[in-house]
Order: C-alpha cells, then sequence, then structure tokens
C-alpha cells in the first residue's frame, strides 16, 4: 500500500481522485467500446485514418467548390491505402495496389452496403450509409482491410 | 495487480466469445484509455476515435495474449501510439508543440499510467466493499467543499461529535479491504514501517 494511505487526508484525497477520474469518463466512450466486441469476428488488417479533408480548413474549401465531393478520407495499413471520397450519392474508393475484390460497409449492427472492387482497385459503394460506419475490404488474394469509421 | 486473477479469468472469458467479460474489461479500463487520451491532450472526437482503434487493436489481439496480466501496460502502450498517430495526422493544421517535445520515453509514460490506473481501481475497489453508511459518509466528506459536519449529522442521524470518530473507522476499515489488504501483502512500501 502506498505509505501516504496510511495519512487519513491523503487517502480522503487519493480516493476523491479515484472515484472522480472514473465519473469522467463518458458513459459513450464506454459503450463504444463494448461494441467493439462485435468486431472479433473479423481477421482484418486495421487501415487507421492518415488524412481527412474536414480537418484541413484549404482543402475542405478547394473541394467544396470544385465539385460534388463532400469530404475525403485517407486509410492506411503497412501494406495498403484506401482512398475514399464521400459524394452525396455514393462513396467512391481505391484500393491501392489495386486488387479485385468486394467491399462492405460495416456499421455496429452489421452490414449496410456491399460493392464490388474491380482491377484497377475502384469501387463505388452506394447510397452512404446514414449512419457511421466502418469499410471491410477483401481482396481476391485473401488479405482483409478494415478502415476506421467514417461518420456521414 | 500484477496477476490479478480477475483480469485473468476476464481475458479467458473474453477470448471463448464471453460478452460479458468484455463489457467488464472495457469498463475497467475505459478509464485508463481515456486518461492517457486526456494526457495527450485529445479532443473528445479524437479521444473516440482512439478509443475505437484501441478497443478494436485489443479484440484482434486477445487470441494471442499470452500473459493476460501484461494488460494494462498493452492497453496504456497502445492508447499512446494511437495519440501519436492521429496528432501526426491531423498536425499539419494545427501543430501541437506536444509532438516536437515527446522527450519522456513513451514506454515510461505509459508504465506512469498504468500504475496510476491500477492505484485508483484499488481504491475503488476498496470503497466498493465498505458498507454503505461508511461510503455516504466519506462521499459527504469528498465533496468540494466538504459538507458541513451539522449536514452530515442531520442526513445521517449521527451527533456530530461522532462523525469524527466515524470518519477515522471508515477509512480504517478502508485500508482493511480485501483489495488494499492483498496491496499491503505483496507490496515492499510498508516494510519500512514500525
Amino acid at each position: 500500500m502506498d505509505p501516504d494511505w496510511h495519512d487519513d487526508e491523503k487517502l480522503i484525497e487519493a480516493l476523491r481522485d479515484a472515484l472522480a477520474s472514473a465519473d469522467e469518463v463518458p458513459s459513450a466512450f464506454v459503450e463504444a467500446g463494448k461494441a467493439a466486441f462485435a468486431w472479433r469476428t473479423i481477421d482484418a488488417e486495421l487501415a487507421a485514418l492518415t488524412y481527412d479533408s474536414a480537418q484541413d480548413p484549404l482543402d475542405a474549401l478547394a473541394i467544396r467548390s470544385e465539385s460534388a465531393i463532400l469530404r475525403s478520407l485517407t486509410f492506411a495499413s503497412d501494406g495498403w491505402t484506401v482512398e475514399l471520397e464521400l459524394t452525396p450519392d455514393a462513396v467512391l474508393g481505391q484500393l491501392d495496389p489495386p486488387e479485385v475484390g468486394t467491399v462492405t460497409a460495416r456499421g455496429d449492427g452489421g452490414k449496410l452496403a456491399t460493392a464490388e472492387i474491380d482491377e484497377l482497385g475502384f469501387f463505388v459503394l452506394g447510397p452512404p450509409p446514414n449512419i457511421p460506419y466502418r469499410l471491410v475490404c477483401t481482396t481476391q488474394s485473401g488479405t482483409t482491410i478494415l478502415t476506421g469509421w467514417v461518420t456521414p | 495487480m500484477r496477476d490479478d486473477p480477475t483480469v485473468v479469468d476476464l481475458v479467458t472469458r473474453a477470448r471463448d466469445g464471453e460478452k460479458n467479460a468484455w463489457d467488464e474489461l472495457v469498463e475497467r479500463y475505459a478509464p485508463l484509455v481515456y486518461s492517457v487520451c486526456r494526457r495527450c491532450r485529445l479532443a473528445q472526437p479524437d479521444i473516440d476515435d482512439v478509443g475505437q482503434s484501441v478497443w478494436l487493436r485489443l479484440v484482434e489481439h486477445l487470441p494471442g495474449l499470452r500473459e493476460p496480466a501484461a494488460l494494462p501496460g498493452w492497453i496504456a502502450t497502445t492508447t499512446q501510439r494511437e495519440c501519436f498517430r492521429l496528432i501526426r495526422a491531423t498536425s499539419r493544421v494545427e501543430p501541437v508543440d506536444f509532438v516536437q517535445a515527446p522527450d519522456v520515453p513513451e514506454q515510461a509514460i505509459a508504465e506512469e499510467e498504468v500504475l496510476r490506473h491500477e492505484r485508483k481501481t484499488i481504491l475503488r475497489t476498496a470503497f466498493a466493499e465498505l458498507s454503505r453508511r461508511c461510503q455516504v459518509l466519506l462521499g459527504l466528506l469528498m465533496q468540494d467543499p466538504p459538507a458541513p459536519y451539522d449536514e452530515i449529522s442531520r442526513r445521517l442521524q449521527v451527533p456530530i461529535g461522532s462523525i469524527g470518530p466515524s470518519r477515522a473507522r471508515c477509512l480504517t476499515r478502508l485500508r482493511q479491504t480485501p483489495a488494499l489488504a492483498r496491496l499491503a501483502a505483496d507490496g515492499p512500501d510498508d516494510r519500512t514501517r514500525g
């Protein structure tokens, strides 16, 4: 036991701190963690977010003025990159290096949409899910790549 | 806490697909993930992102986890890496001085967080083991500012003069709870005390 805890005042202080730090964690944060168990059965390479136009004021402006693209995102794992462009009608994606396969958008509740990935690594997934989702890309050679969350 | 049997048991059960055990692991370690994120000064949406990555990696990592007792350290280190990764990915927009000066080794920060988390978990567990009456009394005394003795006297229906001794008794019981007593048994800290 911490020698400090023999002192009544210090023990009360430590206890207050311990109880407070449990309280500061939002329950939504804990619930999201619990929901992650649903992904247990997917054996995939994780591709993490490396670029988000929403985080980049200049790009966001350029994108808005030029096209129907609402947002562009890049996810990368060690060997793979998934680039996405979100448009009102579809999610346009590019898997790099290109390989034929299928792509599925999944939420915590299961599959939301599925599309083919062509030989250039390109895919069109639509209509875009309107709830948070992640993409699971399964290539012909048997690799599964799971992106981070996309929040429409 | 190095070989906390509860953690080993939860990991084994979660690995076998038991959702309840997973939920308990998340509840237990969410404050650790959260506090590491806070230390990296992340905002709430980023904390949520990091949290997702960490839990997901943990889901993947469970089957290969050889030493469940090492779990807290793994969680802290993974959280920290995810924080750094996120800061790097977004720092083109808003440079964060923290990234330029990580002069403390990654492992050291993570270990410190784990120790802090373990101490807090032990205290919370010990508190939960106290009688309802002690919990209420200590709760009132822990308010900031502490509840005045006349209010405590009214709420608990005890004479003001007995509050001080009750407080001391409750704290003694807290030290004697299995959670804290176990720590006293394997911790070297107490040996120097006469």
